[in-house]
């Protein structure tokens, strides 16, 4: 589940985040402890510790004390809408850039993308995320 | 708690014709977990040796907790140093061992002994001399991790476990010291292994420190750009190269550089393949880079290398 | 302090080590010199000098000390020092426990005539002769002598490997063949003898107990440099 891509730390943040959108961790609920995730990944719990703490700048995880760390009301949202931004720039852009090197015109790339939806079942994931853009 | 516990200055070893350490300067902090990775033979047990005293530095100074473990009672009933190739008293079985170990050591944790000794299947009423290797290596790990010193060194403790005894090794001792934090010293070679374990890596190579760095800073600090020969020395032009590999035209080339967004958009619209270096391939390939500058051989960091690519 | 005792304790986890095997190899020596002084058909005292086996395992244990047992004691971070006094304490206490079990066995050899088939195992003609403490002495000492060589050649073979093991027992038997020369030369060989008619068991052991004290501290001196 680690890679060597990008530093643990990023990568467990946005494992928290991926529990965050597909829903098994539900704002307000209990996240691991650092220590819980350093030892189901086998990590250093710093490592793990510097992951969660970049959820908790970001407001997306609060801690309470001597209880542990807890999903934000409004997480969700959060981190769909960072995620939005960022599909866009990643995919969505260079998508957009090569179609117009093929020539490609935008109804027809409509079509393309409603096809490709087809392909996959729909998920309320895929759905709002279609409706943010 | 960032204070310093290991300080070394300007260490050097001789040995009769060789440099064991050469100039090493080091400072390490409390309570992280520490990779000294490097090549048999590179200076590890060499540098581990000295710090704790069991050895002396030919010029230089070792400090732990600030002062010389040399002879040092409040120094030395803080570490603990099982090496690698640890002798034993003659009629010795392992429980006698842990019993000798509780005796020195105040954070002595008999259970947790016990529990790691029902892990590893470790006879330890048998006398040490009969064990296997892999059984010697459980003894020292198990001495290692139940003393809980505050300054523990590990010499290469998987040689001769097989990997589901290595995976549990790694597994307590994440478990463990994220209960009771620590300093620890993980000498190893075999870098994949216990890469993401490590918070800092010290990499020594022929008795210089080559790589000193949060592990977190080098993930992601080099990338390997393959594609067609051309293309991808046009695009790397200038840059810090590691390695180049070539096949008929094409070429795979690792940067000891990150790329922006920016720049992996390019590679990708030239149609150049970026891959992550692990640590592993970035310090054979770092200890690769430095032995060809000075003209040495690379020896046996080569089956390392293509495990690294397997 | 406390660690240097935790030393001693140490060598005493496994009882076999200092207790067991020393007195194993005496009751073993015992029993077997006195079937021998039963089959031997003669009424008169019989002296086996088989009360020096264990002596023999002191040599042994004294080389382990130091080969084995201080490698270990650096894993568990011991100073040189704690794990010296610790491991010299701990067998003088032993010495002083078997040359109590020697003379005890002397007392009874002698009550019971030995053992009653005139086999002598714990007196030995002149050395036993003197009064106890004189006996207690020669005992005591010549057990630490043993352990003490084997220390001794163990650091220094620790310390400088074969060659310096080779050149420190060439240079004794040279020093020694040369001392002998050199008398032969002066033809003090009288005075030698002379001398040697002097001494009794008790002024034996003050000089040997000198040579122990001498080896002790230049064990201790080269055990301070020493590595695993």
């Amino acid at each position: 589940m680690i890679d060597d891509s990008k530093p643990i730390f990023m990568q467990i943040a946005e494992l928290i985040e991926n529990g965050i959108v597909d829903g098994s961790m539900a704002e307000e609920s209990q996240v691991p402890s650092t220590n819980e995730f350093a030892a189901f990944h086998r990590i250093n719990p710093a490592t793990a510790a510097k992951g969660v703490n970049l959820l908790v700048d970001s407001g997306i995880l609060y801690k309470r004390r001597g209880i542990g760390m807890f999903v934000a009301t409004g997480a969700r949202a959060q981190v769909i809408a960072r995620r939005t931004e960022e599909f866009f720039e990643q995919y969505v852009k260079p998508l957009a850039l090569e179609a117009r090197k093929l020539g490609i015109s935008a109804e027809q790339l409509n079509t393309m993308i409603e096809r490709s939806s087809g392909l996959a079942p729909e998920s309320g994931t895929d759905k709002e995320r279609s409706a943010a853009l | 708690m960032n204070d310093t516990i290991v300080e070394a200055r300007n260490l050097f070893k001789h040995y009769k014709e060789l440099n064991a350490l050469d100039n090493v300067n080091l400072s390490l902090t409390a309570n992280r977990i520490y990779g000294l990775l490097g090549r048999n033979g590179a200076g590890k047990t060499t540098l581990m040796s000295i710090l704790t005293a069991q050895a002396f530095a030919s010029s230089g100074e070792a400090l732990v907790f600030g002062a010389s473990a040399y002879e040092n009672d409040s120094v030395l009933s803080r570490i603990c140093f099982i090496r690698e190739s640890q002798k034993y008293p003659d009629d010795f079985q392992p429980q006698h061992a842990f019993r000798s170990a509780a005796l020195f050591y105040k954070n002595w944790d008999q259970e947790f002994a016990d529990r790691l000794a029902e892990d590893f299947q470790l006879p330890v009423k048998r006398r040490i001399k009969k064990l296997s290797r892999g059984q010697l290596s459980a003894v020292g790990v198990i001495i290692g991790l139940a003393s809980r010193a505050e300054l523990t060194f590990f010499d290469e403790p998987y040689l001769g476990l097989d990997a589901v005894a290595r995976q549990l090794f790694y597994d307590r001792l994440v478990e463990d010291y994220a209960e009771y934090p620590r300093t620890i010293i993980l000498s190893s070679h075999l870098i994949d292994e216990v890469a993401n374990l490590l918070e800092h890596v010290v990499v020594i190579d022929r008795g210089r420190i080559i790589m000193d760095a949060d592990a977190e800073d080098i993930r992601g600090s080099a990338v390997t750009v393959s594609g067609s020969a051309d293309k991808v020395d046009a695009f790397l032009a200038g840059r810090k190269i590691l390695h180049r590999e070539t096949l008929g035209s094409l070429a795979s080339v690792t940067v000891d550089e990150a790329l922006d967004s920016r720049e992996r958009t390019e590679a990708q619209e030239l149609g150049l393949e970026l891959s992550p270096v692990s640590l592993q391939q970035l310090v054979v390939r770092k200890t690769m880079a430095g032995a060809a500058a000075t003209g040495t051989g690379t020896g046996d960091f080569a089956d390392d290398t293509m495990e690294a690519r397997r | 302090m406390s660690r240097t005792v935790a030393v001693a304790r140490m060598q005493l986890i496994n009882k076999w080590t200092y207790i067991g095997w020393p007195l194993t190899i005496l009751a073993a020596s015992f029993l077997m010199s006195l079937a021998i002084f039963a089959l031997i058909p003669v009424n008169e005292g019989k002296y086996g000098g088989g009360s020096q086996a264990p002596m023999w395992y002191f040599l042994v244990l004294g080389i382990q000390s130091m080969t084995l047992v201080f490698p270990f004691s650096q894993g568990l971070s011991i100073s040189r020092r704690a794990f010296y006094l610790g491991t010299l304490g701990l067998f003088s206490l032993i010495a002083l426990g078997m040359t109590g079990l020697y003379l005890l066995g002397g007392v009874i050899e002698r009550a019971t005539n030995g053992w009653g088939v005139y086999g002598f195992f714990f007196s030995i003609p002149w050395v036993t002769d003197g009064p106890w403490y004189s006996t207690a002495a020669f005992f005591f000492v010549v057990m630490m002598f043993m352990f003490i060589i084997g220390f001794w050649f163990a650091t220094i073979f620790k310390r400088w490997g074969t060659t310096g093991t080779l050149v420190s027992t060439l240079g004794t038997s040279i020093a020694l063949i040369g001392l002998a020369a050199l008398t032969t030369l002066l033809e003090w060989w009288g005075h030698v003898g002379a001398w040697f008619a002097q001494q009794t068991p008790l002024s034996i052991s003050g000089w040997a107990a000198l040579l122990c004290v001498v080896l002790a501290a230049g064990s201790y001196t080269t055990l301070r440099r020493a590595t695993p």
